[in-house]
């Protein structure tokens, strides 16, 4: 059958959003290359990855994406889990508490976390609990949504039957049928944590920890071309991000339209 | 003492009583339908024996053991579901050798179990393939080999055959009855479809709206139903409300034409006159009972030609056996039907 085309129009809405999104990054690119008057080059860049402060703050980053995962993907999936398999009458609960970050801006939520944790009893502002807490409140929406749609996709309550009357215990169902065939969701809301957490500002700044999104913003204070190259690294790992989430998410999205198809 | 007693279960939820006193003694090696229409607790019996709800009173036990309270991971129970629940990340091996691995045995033996299992269910080659890559006939075929791989005690079908077609449901359903007989193992097969239940079991558990109707072999659930909803419920039933002329010789009068019924006439003054469509006759025939009305639609089935004939105030289902030589009557015509006294039977008006 001979393929129909898109009427011109359609081409034509598609390139202004092409132009929208890339032009101001590509701008920024241009503008990341001219450091040294008269000629393109990547000195911005050069400078940019020579400054020790750039690996620390970097590194840090990288530290709290980790941990912010690692906690929020446990809590997550068990809750989503549970609330899934015997608790859906609270789901409303929990998809209103998952959506706070939406709701309460960070400004807020980082002053509720000093005015909780900055005095005894609990004093815990000088670790970076509550910034990792933070973190995670933050990557809620995300990690939820991402394995709730993922739960919802599969048949979690006859997998679950089935592996408990062969003698699963609950911690292999988990870890051999659930979250094997939640790879792909799991991984969505890690790579939109790590995505998020990476360029977060406003809980490093105003818990005074060292992070990518403050040290981004000091070099743009005293500095014109380095902050631009940092933005596109910024970018880039944002980019990198969503297309691992389109990589790991077709092959679960291949198996689930070949079982459709089966039946 | 049988091998599996589910003593007086019932079950609420909530208010509402999913199952109510359902006492079944199943024997080793039985295999016993529970048969019913959606809603009346043969799956909710199932889940309970399975381990998945608890009875809210009453005791299951299992050889000898009460399971009333073991979690479903400790029963030792065998269960395929209707959606066939194959793990979608696990290859046709390592789904059928799940139980296994779960259970610490030696890869030697789980191999072998494995193979044995896949040779069972007529699939040895087929081991390195996917859920997906299956079709849904083989699918079950599998979930099948997964349950009995682990050697339970009890294999336990929750309408098995439901989401495959009409084909592949009658070619599956004597392959689960060839195994069961060849394992000799203990089995419970919910099911809402009638046919399936009577060609399968040993004994078939009638129920509605949670109770147990009757319990009996299929010829005896078809042939002698207790109740009129077993009656209506497995196969097709003409029921005919008829006054009762001479209760001693069982002589019945249905719209001012009178037949004979054989065995003892319940008491009352009006009776209902139960007659499945293949007892019935086309034409007179010595020593039986008559009955003419209206042929009002007749309908070419392969096997059978099924006839409907307006009687008083009922319409009567006759199936004939399809024969080259069968001469049809028209639509609209008289039509006089027979049958012998011996294939009614009689209950009393509720």
């Amino acid at each position: 059958m001979k393929k129909k085309r898109a009427p011109v129009w359609v081409w034509l809405i598609f390139l202004l959003g092409m132009a929208y999104f890339f032009i101001p990054l590509l701008s920024t690119f241009e503008f990341s290359l001219r450091m040294i008057k008269g000629t393109y080059s990547f000195e911005a860049y050069r400078v940019a990855f020579s400054d020790p402060a750039f690996y620390k703050n970097f590194g840090y980053s990288l530290l709290w994406a980790m941990l912010t995962i690692i906690i929020s993907s446990i809590m997550v999936v068990w809750t989503a889990y549970w609330v899934q398999l015997r608790l859906r009458r609270i789901r409303p609960v929990v998809e209103f508490v998952t959506l706070m970050p939406f709701v309460v801006p960070a400004v807020v939520l980082t002053f509720g976390l000093v005015r909780m944790y900055g005095r005894p009893p609990l004093l815990l502002t000088p670790t970076p609990i509550p910034l990792i807490a933070g973190y995670v409140v933050l990557s809620f929406p995300y990690m939820y949504r991402a394995v709730d749609a993922g739960l919802r996709s599969i048949d979690i309550h006859t997998l679950t039957e089935a592996a408990q009357s062969l003698g699963a215990s609950w911690g292999t169902i988990l870890f051999r049928v659930i979250f094997p065939n939640l790879r792909g969701a799991i991984l969505s809301g890690v790579f939109l944590t790590f995505a998020i957490v990476m360029g977060e500002f406003t809980f490093a700044s105003l818990l005074y920890w060292p992070a990518f999104g403050p040290y981004i913003e000091e070099i743009g204070s005293m500095r014109a071309y380095t902050p631009q190259a940092l933005s596109l690294v910024s970018f880039l790992l944002t980019f990198l991000s969503i297309s691992a989430i389109q990589w790991f998410g077709r092959g679960s999205r291949e198996q689930q339209a070949q079982v459709a198809g089966a039946h | 003492m049988a091998f599996l007693e589910i003593q007086h279960a019932s079950k609420l939820f909530a208010e509402t009583a999913a199952v109510q006193d359902f006492d079944l003694a199943i024997e080793r090696g039985e295999l016993v339908s529970f048969l019913g229409p959606s809603g009346c607790g043969k799956t909710t019996t199932l889940r309970m024996v399975a381990g998945f709800e608890q009875p809210t009173t009453g005791r299951i036990e299992l050889d000898g053991v009460d399971i009333t309270n073991m979690p479903p991971s400790k029963r030792n129970v065998g269960m395929v579901f209707q959606a066939y629940a194959l793990f979608p990340n696990m290859t046709v091996g390592d789904n059928v050798g799940f139980g296994l691995r779960v259970n610490k045995r030696p890869k030697e033996e789980i191999d072998q179990r494995v193979q044995e299992m896949l040779s069972l269910i007529k699939m040895p080659e087929l081991g390195k393939r996917y859920p997906y890559q299956l079709s849904g006939g083989q699918q079950q075929r599998v979930a099948l080999a997964r349950a009995l791989a682990i050697k339970p005690q009890v294999l336990l079908l929750d309408e098995p055959l439901s989401a495959l077609d009409a084909k592949i449901r009658v070619e599956l359903r004597y392959e689960i009855r060839r195994i069961q007989q060849e394992l000799g193992i203990t089995t419970i097969y919910v099911t809402h479809d009638q046919e399936e239940a009577l060609a399968l079991s040993d004994r078939v558990v009638v129920m509605s709206a949670g109770h147990m109707e009757q319990v009996g072999k299929p010829w005896e659930i078809y042939n002698y139903p207790t109740t009129e909803f077993v009656a209506g419920f497995v196969g097709t039933l003409n029921q005919l409300r008829s006054r009762v002329v001479n209760a001693q010789v069982g002589e019945l009068d249905y719209h001012g034409q009178r037949f004979k019924v054989s065995g003892e006439l319940p008491a009352g003054e009006t009776v209902i006159a139960m007659l499945r469509p293949e007892q019935l006759r086309m034409g007179v025939h010595p020593g039986e009972n008559q009955l003419t009305g209206k042929l009002i639609s007749l309908a070419f089935l392969g096997a059978i030609v099924r006839m409907g004939v307006e009687l008083g105030e009922a319409v009567v289902t006759l199936d004939a056996l399809n024969e080259r030589r069968l001469a049809l009557p028209k639509v609209g015509e008289p039509l006089t039907i027979s049958f012998p006294p011996h294939a009614a039977w009689v209950m009393p008006v509720d």
